[in-house]
């Protein structure tokens, strides 16, 4: 028995094991490493190592130059148009959050009538793709007055974004203990003094995960952006700026903006994810 | 502090019904304890006081105030859970005072608070931990001192001893004693187990099926059960049940049941005189059948029961033995030394006359009532 189980026997299953795991580690890491890295190669090649006449395109620049990082920070529209992506974004994160806090609360904890139809009504607005819900929700818009303002673009974002951040809330009050808020009553608190000083500092990580999706979405999105700015090139987001970007030259600019419209959502991410600490909970029950 | 009246309170959950019209006076001061089998509708009772739980029917009367419909947030109860529910984000101080932040009590007053509730339960230098980083022990303290800090008309305890080991749980009930003679808060404390509500309470409400089976002294609880429930429930080992004819043997009367004829002594067997042939459940304690070494032989020859030996079970200073007599009924009873004591060896007990129970086995209710009558 002893020979099956000497480390002789075993090490070599452990090997293999650990080989399979690590190409599979390695693979995963080029899939999501691969275009990052194309992306930030380009915005930093000179003219011959993009245009190579016929030779394969080296895998480092031949003059690796940030010429055109300086072309884009010349640019004062680049200014306005992150300036706007930001102030979007962060009225969406804030704006969803107000709503789609409370609302998760409530649906997550209360076993109210009509709970479901309220359910299905939220995740119905993602039943659709945006291409073709934007047409008639614009034109709602417009009926309203919000068309061609930042309101109009952030309450869009927000729309998109609530269900996602309610049915993510959801998730996170559900797993607070239900004497927690027993207690709190038993002490004095009423239903909002108990929402706001022991729900939501628990319900924290979960929420943290619902605002960077969040500012993802409202950062990503470019269809509702598009009609809801129609004409107005003030009001841009990086998103409308980008696509404008597709014929400019020089080629590599395309390149660059990309890179400058992912920093700020790795920042905010990178922010918020702090939060996002497991067992905040722990040692609460027993 | 104030006193607690239930009026036949009624709360039912679809079928199941689990406060029958339940009626309980608990004074002013005084530590009483819920006490009875797991889904008894002990810790119902508790969450309808506190108001937790919306009650179907009847009232709740605290301190002479109509508490029936109040929210929880406006009645002046604490609670300590059995979970302890502490806030996991917030440090010990903050739990502690969280309560009287809500009820704006005034800076000063809340520090005084504070130190007053750390000191008495032995929190300090804990102030600044959260709840993760203290012990079991400390745990429970803490949800303690929250609930003392807030001078609650009447403090809610709902099993808070459950979650401690042995040693731990013999020096909280201590303490929790010692607490309850310094601060003179009405407490009502849930548990299921019955050292527990002996050791504590001034009274104990046995719960049963929604009903209070019993609600006594422990003292009288334990000597004079008023239902079979009870004698079964309150004990331990469990009390001998066996069936059994009141008879009369000469001049005194006794029971006749398959071990033999039991004879009770001389009081009680008078007033028994008058229900000769009447079927009885008979209920006698291990604890009160004797070894026949262990008293003197000659007085009570007559009373002697043969058994034999089928298990012998060690609860260290002691040992429970299960007896069968010849004709193949099971006695349980304990013995203080068990060396010789083996399974299959035959020996003699003897079942004291006075602490023979007898229940009517229809009403399940004790023949001797507390009062004397029959």
């Amino acid at each position: 028995m002893k020979f099956f189980c000497s480390s002789a026997q075993r090490s070599p299953m452990a090997v293999s094991k650990r080989i399979i795991w690590m190409t599979g580690i390695l693979l995963a890491m080029l899939i999501i490493l691969g275009p990052i890295y194309l992306l930030v190669k380009y915005s930093i090649s000179d003219g011959p190592s993009i245009t190579t006449g016929g030779k394969p395109i080296p895998f480092w620049p031949l003059h690796p130059t940030l010429s055109v990082y300086g072309y884009l920070f010349s640019d004062r529209h680049f200014y306005a148009v992150l300036g706007n992506s930001v102030l979007i974004a962060l009225m969406t994160v804030a704006c969803s959050m107000l709503l789609g806090v409370p609302a998760a609360y409530i649906l997550g904890r209360y076993k109210i009538p009509g709970r479901r139809i309220v359910l299905l009504g939220i995740i119905s607005v993602r039943l659709f793709p945006d291409i073709a819900s934007v047409i008639p929700i614009v034109e709602f818009f417009i009926f309203v007055g919000a068309h061609q303002t930042y309101m109009g673009v952030i309450l869009s974002h927000t729309l998109l974004a609530l269900p996602y951040v309610i049915f993510i809330g959801m998730g996170a009050f559900e797993t607070i203990p239900h004497e927690l808020e027993d207690q709190a009553s038993v002490m004095g608190a009423n239903r909002f003094q108990t929402f706001y000083s022991v729900l939501v500092p628990l319900a924290v990580p979960g929420l943290a995960a619902a605002a960077i999706y969040t500012f993802l979405l409202s950062w990503d999105e470019f269809i509702f952006a598009y009609f809801l700015t129609f004409g107005r090139q003030e009001m841009f987001t990086l998103t409308l700026y980008l696509n404008g970007l597709k014929y400019a030259e020089p080629q590599n600019l395309l390149a660059a903006t990309s890179v400058c419209l992912s920093i700020p959502v790795i920042a905010f991410s990178m922010l918020v994810q702090r939060y996002m600490i497991a067992g905040i909970s722990s040692g609460s029950i027993k | 502090m104030a006193d607690v009246v239930l009026k036949s309170l009624m709360k039912r959950y679809a079928n199941h019904v689990v406060a029958d019209r339940l009626t309980l006076t608990i004074n002013d001061g005084e530590f009483v304890t819920l006490l009875g089998p797991s889904g008894c509708g002990k810790t119902t009772l508790l969450r309808m006081i506190a108001g937790l739980e919306k009650v179907d029917e009847g009232e709740i009367v605290i301190g002479g105030r109509r508490y029936t419909d109040l929210p929880a947030q406006k009645r002046n109860c604490a609670m300590v859970f059995q979970s302890y529910a502490l806030f996991p984000h917030m440090t010990v101080r903050n739990n502690i005072i969280f309560g009287l932040r809500l009820k704006k009590v005034a800076p000063i007053k809340i520090e005084q608070k504070l130190t007053w509730a750390m000191n008495m339960l032995h929190l300090k230098g804990l102030e600044e931990r959260l709840p993760r980083q203290i012990s079991g022990g400390q745990r429970q303290r803490v949800a303690l001192a929250r609930a003392l800090v807030l001078d609650p008309d009447v403090l809610l305890l709902d099993e808070p001893l459950s979650n401690l080991d042995a040693a731990l749980r013999e020096t909280a009930i201590e303490e929790l004693k010692n607490i309850h003679r310094k601060v003179g808060t009405t407490i009502i404390y849930v548990t299921h187990n019955q050292i527990e509500a002996m050791t504590m309470s001034e009274r104990i409400a046995l719960l049963n099926n929604g009903r209070i089976e019993q609600y006594d002294t422990p003292r009288q609880l334990y000597d004079h059960p008023a239902t079979i429930f009870t004698a079964e429930f309150v004990g331990s080992p469990s009390m001998n049940f066996f069936k059994g004819e009141i008879s009369i043997e000469g001049r005194t009367a006794g029971v006749r049941t398959s071990i033999g004829f039991l004879r009770l002594n001389k009081d009680r067997s008078q007033r028994i005189m008058s229900m000769e042939g009447k079927e009885v459940t008979v209920g006698i304690r291990p604890q009160n059948i004797y070894y026949v070494e262990h008293v003197a032989q000659r007085r009570y020859t007559d009373a002697n029961i043969e058994l034999v030996i089928e298990l012998v079970e060690n609860m260290g200073d002691r040992s429970l033995i299960v007896g069968k007599d010849s004709g193949g009924t099971l006695v349980r009873f304990m013995v203080t030394r068990e060396e010789e004591l083996l399974p299959g060896r035959t020996m003699r007990v003897f079942i004291d006359g006075r602490s023979i129970h007898l229940f009517d086995p229809l009403l399940k209710l004790n023949i001797f009532r507390r009062d004397g009558t029959i």
